[in-house]
C-alpha cells in the first residue's frame, strides 16, 4: 500500500528525514546519526525510524552530501584533463581575478586538476562552429594512455567551441571508450553547460569528473539498498536548481546534484509562500556554525545561471543561498580595547565554551545559553549537555577586559551578532533591489528561531514564521518541488539582427529534449511543463538579465522584439534601478526548462496536540531586564494558539525565542507566526 | 582625543554595533553603485570606490574597492570647501568634479559627492563615490598612449553642482553625456553613483536618530581610536630607521628614458614617514598623478603590510604622513597628462614594501610583474562597417614570500577584481583567433620559493586592424628577495619568428594586416630564497608541470640527476 511521501536530508551531525502520510495528511519528521562513512546507512536508518515497510513509500526524494563533501574535503577521483592546443592552461589560469584586494600574499583556489594532468588536442572548431582543424586522433590516444598509466580514475574534455559544435568532443569520447572500453567516466563540457566561456566550462567538467563517480557508486549502493528493502518506487535526487531527477538520470549530470541538501531549505520557503500566502520570504537557516540566507520573491526560488563553489565556476543553474559569516560559533574577543564578535569562529572544536571542549573564549551560543534562552539539557536533542558555568565564565574573563559583567556582556554579544547578520541581510537586499521591510522572515536551523525575531525587529519585518520541524525544513522543502531538466544554448546576436525563425526552432529542439527527458522519468505529458527565457543585455554590458519567453511560437510573432524589449528593461529597471528604452539589446543565451509536476503532498489540519501539562518558567533576560518566562514544548502548542511574548518555545532540534513586544500564533499546520507589536 | 586616553563611558556593544553599521552604510553605497552601474569596468572590475565621511572630512567607512582609490574621497569634499566655504554645502545638493589634479588620477575617474544633513538641517558629514567611466572624450577611443597635455585626455570638471536642491541639472548632464563617445554610459553612471549618495545621504541620518548624535560622535572618537591604537602598535613594533628602495618604469610613452621612483621610508616610534620627493620630475608624457593619488598609493603599501583585514576609517593613517614633491611626476600640475597615473604607483607600492622587507618579513612578499600591461585592438568590420574596439589588462606573476610561492597569472595589484577575457568570447566579437594563452616557463623569479609565471597570449588577425599596447617595468622587472632571483620582464612581439618581427612593448596606434600575429609576454613575480634550497620534489613538480625547465633547474637550482 503506497501511502508515503519521505525525504531524507544529509547534515553534518544528522540525517533528517520528513515523511508524509497520505492516509492522515500528517507529516512527521525523524532522523539519525549521519554516517560519515558510508552515508547511506544514516539515510536508512533515518527513513526507517518513520516508516515500517518501504513497499509503503509511493514518492522518495533525497538531497545528498556525497559529492560535495568529496569535493570540500579533496578526496575526489584523480581526474585528467583534455583540453584544446594552446589553451591547456585556461583552467590553471582560472581567468587571473583575486577575490581579495588588500593581500599581497594572495592565493588563488589550488586547481583540482594540475598543468602535468592536462593534454592537450590538437583540432580547433572556430567561433561559428566550423571545423578549421581537423582533430588529432593520436593526440586523444596519447591522453588515453597516460590515463592506464597514470593512475587517473576520471576524465574532464573541454574543448574550444564544444558548445557550439560538439563534434570534436563527442569524437574523443568515442575515441576514449575505444581505447579504455566504456566503462570509463568521462565528463564533456559541452553536455554539462552548453554554454560559451571556456574556463568556466572546464570547471564545470572538471567539479563533474572530480566527482562523478563517488555519487554514481554512492546513488547505486543507495537504490539497491533500498530496493533490497522493498521500496518499490524511484529514487529521485534534490538537484541545485531546486528540482529532482530521478537517481537513474542523476547518473549523467551528477554535477547537478552537488549543492542538493542546502537548496532543499530555499524550496521549502518556495512551499511556504504557497501555503501561507505570504509571497516574499527571506529564509535564514542557523545551524552551529553557519547562517544561510535565501531569498523567495513573489513565490519563487532566487536562481542563478551560475554558481562558486570554493571560487570554482559551474555553469548550472543554482538556487542562491548566501553564506554569512556570523553564526553560533561566532567567537567575542576585544581588539585595541573594542569588542568584536566574528567572523572568526569556534567551529566545532573547540566550539563555544558551554561545549566543554577546551573552548574559552566566549560565542553566541554561550551568550544564549547565559541569558537563559536555550535549555542546556536539551542542546542538539539533548544529544549532549551543555555547560552554563562554563559559558558565564567566559563571558566574566572577557566582560572584565570591557568593564561588563556576565550577563551585560551576553547582551552585548547578542546585540552585536543581530545587528551584523540584519546588516549583511540588508546588503544582499539593496543589492537584489528589494525592501526588507516588505518580506516576511522564516528562520530555521537549530539556532534560526532564536535569533530571528531581533535581526526582524533591526529589518523593521514585522511578522517572522517559524516551520514545523525546523531543524528538518530542507528535508521538508525537498517533498514539495518537481522534476526539473535544463537546457540552454549560446544565440549571442543582436535583437534587430536576430533570426527569430532559428530561435523559435532552437526552443521547439530543445523543448522537446527535456520534456522527452522528463517524460523519461515516469512522467505523464500532462505534467510536464515548459518555461523559456533568454539571457539578454543592453548592447555594450557584460551582465546579462534572463528574459521569460511565453512558448517557442511567439518569437516569430511581429510585436515580439518590442515586447522583449520592454520585459528586458522593466527587468533593468526593477533589478538595476535604471533602464534606457533607447539603447539596443542583445541575445546571449536561450534557455528551456522543463518542469514534471509529482502531485505534491495535501496536508491537512493539525488535530489534537499531546496535552502540555503546565509550562516550565525560567527567568530569561531580554535587554538586560529579567523576564519570567514560560518554556514551552512545541508539539503543546495547538493550533490557533495565541500567546504574548516574552515566551520560549523548545523542540528536540530548536528553540524559537519570542521576545516582549511580539505576539504569536498558531496556524492550523502548526507553523508558529510571530508579529511584532508595532508601536503607535 | 589622542590613542591613550581612557575609553568613553558608552557601552562597548553599542559601539561596535555603530561602527559596523557604518561600514555597512558604506557596504550599502557600493551595492547601490555596483547594482545599478551601467558599464562592466565598473559593476565587474569594480573600477569605484566609496566612502562615507563625517562633518569634518574624516572617514566614517569605506567599502573595499579597488585599491588604489584608497583613503583619498576626502580631498575632494575638502577642495570644494577651501574653494567655495564651508557655507556652500546645502541639502539636495550633488558635485561632480574629475580634476586630476585635486583628484590625483585620471580623467575616467568620476567622483560624486553629497552633503549629508539630519533633519534639522545640522551638516553630519558627506557620501562620497568614485567609479571609472568608459570614455571621457580623449582624443582616442577609450585613453590614450601618447597624450602630451591633459587636454588631449578628455572632459576635465572642476567642482561643479549636478544636482542642485534635489534636482538633477538637465545642462550639466547633456553637456557631461555629449563629451564621451558612449553618452548612454556616462549618463547612466553618472545616476549610478547619484543614487549611491543618496543611500549615504538616507542611512546616515538614520544611525545618528537610531543612537543619538552624542553617542554616535563618542562611538566615532572612540572607534577611530580603536584603529590607531592598533596601527601605533604595529608601527612601533617596527625597528626605527631609514629604509630605502628605488626602480624605474621604462619610460612616459613618449621618450626612451627610463624614470625613477624613489622611496625613503622612515620609521620612528609610532609614526611611518614616507619620502617621495626624490622621485623624477614630471614628464612630457602620460605617466604623472596628482599628488593625493600618490598619497593614497602610500596608504595602500601602509594598508597592505600593517592591517590588510579591517575597512579604513578616520582613525586610520594617522601614524602614516606622505612627503611628495610639487612638479614631480608623482606630484603633478596642470597641464601634465596623467592617463596612466597608476604605472608609477604600482612601482611605488612595491617599493614600499620593498624598503621595509628586511625588518617586516612576515608581512611582505617580493616584486609582483607590476603593471595592468593592456592592448586595445581596433578595427573596422568589413561586412557591417562597425567599429570595434578591444581593450584588456593581461595578467602576470605575483612575488613569493617566506613559506610561499608566488601566485600564477593574476591581475596585478592596483587593478580591482579585473578577469581575463575569455577566448570564446573575444573570437565570437572580434575578428581575432587566440593561438596560445598560456604559461610562461621560466619566467618567474627563481628561490626557495619561486615567483609567479607570466603568461604568453599570441593572436592572429583575420582582418586588418589597429593596435596600440602599454606593457612596463622591463627596466626594473619583478625583484626577489632574501637571495631570490628577479623574474623576467615582459615582451610584446609583432610577427614573433619571421622576417618581420619587432617588438612593441608601448606603441600607438600601429596598423596591421589581416594574417598578422601578436604576441604578448607578461612578466613573473620576483623569487623569495635561495634557489639552491628549494624543496626537490616541488623543484620536480616545476619541471614536471612545466614551469621551469630542466635546464634552469639544473643551472639556476642546481639540480643533479
Amino acid at each position: 500500500m503506497s501511502r508515503y511521501r519521505i525525504s531524507m536530508d544529509i547534515g553534518g551531525t544528522f540525517t533528517d528525514a520528513v515523511a508524509y502520510d497520505e492516509e492522515t495528511g500528517q507529516y512527521q519528521a525523524g532522523k539519525a546519526s549521519t554516517t560519515p562513512g558510508t552515508l547511506s546507512v544514516g539515510v536508512r536508518n533515518a527513513m526507517s525510524n518513520l516508516v515500517d515497510d518501504l513497499g509503503d513509500l509511493s514518492f522518495v526524494v533525497h538531497g545528498t552530501t556525497q559529492g560535495l563533501n568529496a569535493f570540500l574535503q579533496r578526496r575526489g577521483e584523480k581526474v585528467l584533463l583534455m583540453a584544446s592546443a594552446g589553451a591547456g592552461d585556461v583552467y590553471q589560469i582560472a581567468r587571473g581575478n583575486r577575490t581579495k584586494l588588500y593581500e599581497i600574499q594572495y592565493r588563488k583556489p589550488e586547481p583540482l586538476v594540475t598543468r602535468s594532468d592536462t593534454y592537450e588536442v590538437r583540432g580547433r572548431i572556430s567561433s561559428g562552429g566550423d571545423e578549421i582543424e581537423a582533430l588529432n586522433e593520436d593526440d586523444v590516444r596519447a591522453a588515453a594512455a597516460a590515463f592506464r598509466d597514470g593512475g587517473y580514475t576520471s576524465i574532464a574534455v573541454a574543448l574550444l567551441f564544444s558548445y557550439e559544435n560538439p563534434a570534436h568532443e563527442l569524437q574523443v569520447m568515442e575515441l576514449l571508450e575505444a581505447e579504455l572500453g566504456d566503462q570509463v567516466s568521462v565528463s564533456l563540457s559541452h553536455r554539462l553547460a552548453r554554454e560559451w566561456r571556456e574556463y568556466e566550462r572546464t570547471s564545470t567538467a572538471v567539479l563533474d569528473a572530480y566527482t562523478a563517480p563517488i555519487v554514481r557508486t554512492y546513488l547505486e549502493e543507495l537504490s539497491a539498498g533500498l530496493a533490497g528493502d522493498g521500496m518499490e518506487v524511484p529514487l529521485h535526487i534534490m538537484q541545485s536548481s531546486g528540482g529532482i531527477i530521478t537517481a537513474t538520470a542523476a547518473r549523467d549530470y551528477t554535477v547537478q546534484t552537488l549543492l542538493s541538501g542546502p537548496v532543499g531549505g530555499a524550496m521549502g520557503g518556495v512551499s511556504l509562500a504557497r501555503l501561507t500566502g505570504h509571497r516574499n520570504l527571506i529564509c535564514v537557516d542557523m545551524g552551529g556554525t553557519s547562517f544561510d540566507v535565501s531569498l523567495i520573491v513573489d513565490g519563487e526560488a532566487d536562481v542563478s545561471t551560475e554558481a562558486s563553489l570554493e571560487g570554482f565556476p559551474l555553469l548550472m543553474p543554482v538556487v542562491n543561498i548566501y553564506t554569512i559569516g556570523a553564526g553560533g560559533g561566532s567567537v567575542a574577543y576585544t581588539e585595541a580595547g573594542g569588542l568584536r564578535v566574528g567572523p572568526r569562529s569556534a567551529g566545532a572544536a573547540p566550539g563555544p565554551a558551554c561545549y566543554g571542549r577546551g573552548g574559552t573564549e566566549p560565542t553566541v551560543t554561550d551568550a544564549n545559553v547565559a541569558l537563559g534562552r536555550v535549555d542546556p539539557n536539551v542542546f542538539a536533542g539533548g544529544e549532549f549537555q551543555l555547560d552554563a558555568d562554563l559559558a558565564t565564565t567566559a563571558l566574566e574573563t572577557l566582560g572584565s577586559e570591557l568593564g561588563l559583567g556576565a550577563r551585560e556582556m551576553a547582551q552585548g554579544i547578542l546585540d552585536v551578532v543581530n545587528a551584523k547578520m540584519a546588516q549583511a541581510i540588508r546588503t544582499l537586499t539593496v543589492e537584489k533591489g528589494i525592501e526588507p521591510g516588505d518580506f516576511a522572515l522564516v528562520a530555521f536551523g537549530g539556532a534560526g528561531a532564536m535569533h530571528a525575531a531581533f535581526l526582524a525587529e533591526e529589518l523593521e519585518i514585522d511578522t517572522m514564521i517559524v516551520p514545523r520541524f525546523p531543524g528538518a525544513f530542507s528535508a521538508w522543502g525537498m517533498l514539495e518541488t518537481q522534476l526539473r531538466r535544463d537546457a540552454a544554448r549560446n544565440f549571442p546576436v543582436p535583437l534587430a539582427q536576430a533570426d527569430r525563425q532559428a530561435l523559435s526552432t532552437l526552443y521547439t529542439d530543445l523543448g522537446a529534449e527535456v520534456a522527452a527527458q522528463i517524460r523519461s522519468e515516469g512522467v505523464g505529458e500532462d505534467a510536464v511543463h515548459l518555461r523559456y527565457a533568454i539571457d539578454a543585455r543592453y548592447i555594450g554590458q557584460e551582465y546579462t538579465l534572463t528574459v521569460p519567453v511565453a512558448d517557442a511560437e511567439v518569437v516569430t510573432t511581429e510585436g515580439w522584439p518590442a515586447a522583449v524589449k520592454a520585459s528586458f528593461d522593466a527587468l533593468h529597471h526593477s533589478r538595476f534601478g535604471h533602464s534606457n528604452a533607447d539603447a539596443p539589446i542583445e541575445f546571449v543565451i536561450a534557455r528551456v526548462t522543463a518542469l514534471g509536476d509529482l502531485g505534491r503532498a495535501e496536508p491537512k489540519p493539525l488535530d489534537a496536540v499531546t496535552d502540555a501539562g503546565d509550562p516550565v518558567v525560567r527567568s530569561v533576560s531580554f535587554d538586560g531586564t529579567d523576564h519570567q518566562t514560560p518554556i514551552l514544548d512545541r508539539d503543546g502548542l495547538a493550533p490557533g494558539s495565541q500567546l504574548d511574548g516574552p515566551v520560549v518555545i523548545a523542540e528536540p532540534t530548536a528553540t524559537t525565542v519570542v521576545p516582549p513586544g511580539w505576539r504569536l500564533e498558531v496556524d492550523s499546520y502548526g507553523s508558529i507566526f510571530a508579529r511584532r507589536e508595532t508601536e503607535e | 582625543m589622542t590613542a591613550t586616553d581612557p575609553a568613553p563611558t558608552i557601552n562597548p556593544a553599542t559601539i561596535e554595533i555603530i561602527r559596523n553599521a557604518l561600514t555597512s552604510a558604506a557596504d550599502e553605497m557600493n551595492a547601490t553603485l555596483i547594482r545599478s552601474a551601467y558599464t562592466p569596468i565598473i559593476y565587474e572590475m569594480k573600477d569605484c570606490s566609496v566612502a562615507l565621511l563625517d562633518a569634518d572630512h574624516r572617514v566614517l567607512g569605506q567599502s573595499a574597492g579597488l585599491p588604489i582609490f584608497l583613503g583619498n574621497l576626502e580631498a575632494c569634499t575638502l577642495a570644494i570647501e577651501a574653494q567655495f566655504g564651508r557655507e556652500v554645502w546645502r541639502p539636495g545638493d550633488v558635485w561632480i568634479m574629475n580634476d586630476p589634479y585635486i583628484t590625483g588620477t585620471h580623467l575616467h575617474d568620476m567622483t560624486v559627492m553629497e552633503p549629508i544633513f539630519s533633519r534639522d538641517e545640522v551638516l553630519l558629514g558627506f557620501a562620497t563615490s568614485r567609479a571609472h567611466w568608459l570614455d571621457v572624450g580623449s582624443k582616442d577611443p577609450g585613453g590614450t598612449i601618447d597624450s602630451i597635455d591633459v587636454f588631449q585626455e578628455g572632459l576635465r570638471l572642476a567642482p561643479v553642482k549636478v544636482v542642485d536642491g534635489g534636482q538633477q541639472v538637465e545642462s550639466l548632464t547633456q553637456a557631461i553625456g555629449r563629451n564621451s563617445r558612449f553618452f548612454h554610459g556616462a549618463v547612466g553612471d553618472l545616476g549610478a553613483q547619484i543614487a549611491c549618495c543618496h543611500t549615504g545621504a538616507r542611512r546616515l541620518p538614520e544611525i545618528f536618530e537610531r543612537f543619538g548624535t552624542e553617542t554616535v560622535l563618542t562611538a566615532r572618537d572612540e572607534i577611530f581610536r580603536q584603529s590607531e591604537a592598533l596601527e601605533r602598535a604595529f608601527i612601533a613594533s617596527i625597528p626605527d630607521g631609514d629604509y630605502r628602495a628605488e626602480g624605474t618604469i621604462d619610460n612616459d610613452g613618449i621618450g626612451d628614458e627610463p624614470i625613477g621612483v624613489r622611496v625613503t621610508v622612515t620609521i620612528h616610534g609610532e609614526n611611518m614617514l614616507v619620502d617621495l620627493t626624490e622621485t623624477d620630475d614630471a614628464r612630457p608624457g602620460p605617466v604623472n598623478c596628482g599628488a593625493t593619488q600618490a598619497i593614497a598609493a602610500a596608504r595602500v603599501a601602509y594598508k597592505l603590510l600593517v592591517d590588510p583585514d579591517s575597512p579604513p576609517n578616520g582613525g586610520s593613517f594617522r601614524t602614516l604622513s606622505v612627503e611628495v614633491r610639487e612638479g614631480s611626476m608623482v606630484g603633478a600640475v596642470e597641464p601634465f597628462p596623467v592617463e596612466w597615473y597608476f604605472t608609477p604607483l604600482g612601482l611605488l607600492i612595491d617599493l614600499v614594501v620593498k624598503a621595509l622587507s628586511d625588518v617586516i618579513p612576515e608581512r611582505a612578499a617580493a616584486a609582483s610583474y607590476g603593471d595592468s600591461m593592456v592592448i586595445f585592438v581596433s578595427g573596422v568590420d568589413p561586412e557591417t562597417k562597425q567599429p570595434w574596439l578591444h581593450v584588456e589588462p593581461t595578467v602576470g606573476g605575483w612575488g613569493a614570500w617566506n613559506g610561499s610561492d608566488g601566485q600564477d597569472a593574476l591581475i596585478n595589484n592596483v587593478n580591482g577584481s579585473l578577469k581575463d577575457m575569455p577566448i570564446e568570447v573575444l573570437e565570437t566579437k572580434f575578428p581575432l583567433r587566440v593561438r596560445h594563452y598560456g604559461y610562461r616557463t621560466d619566467s618567474s623569479g627563481h628561490g626557495e620559493f619561486r615567483g609567479g609565471v607570466g603568461v604568453s597570449r599570441e593572436f592572429e588577425l583575420l582582418t586588418d586592424a589597429t593596435i596600440s599596447t602599454w606593457f612596463e617595468r622591463s627596466d626594473t622587472p619583478a625583484w626577489g628577495l632574501a637571495g631570490g632571483g628577479d623574474a623576467t620582464g615582459p615582451d610584446v612581439v609583432i610577427n614573433p619568428g619571421t622576417e618581420n618581427e619587432r617588438h612593441a612593448l608601448k606603441s600607438a596606434n600601429v596598423a596591421l594586416k589581416a594574417g598578422d600575429v601578436v604576441r604578448t609576454m607578461t612578466g613573473g613575480g620576483g623569487g623569495f630564497g635561495d634557489p639552491k634550497d628549494r624543496d626537490r620534489d616541488a623543484l620536480r613538480t616545476d619541471i614536471a608541470t612545466g614551469v621551469i625547465s630542466e635546464e634552469t633547474a639544473r643551472t639556476v637550482y642546481g639540480l643533479e640527476d
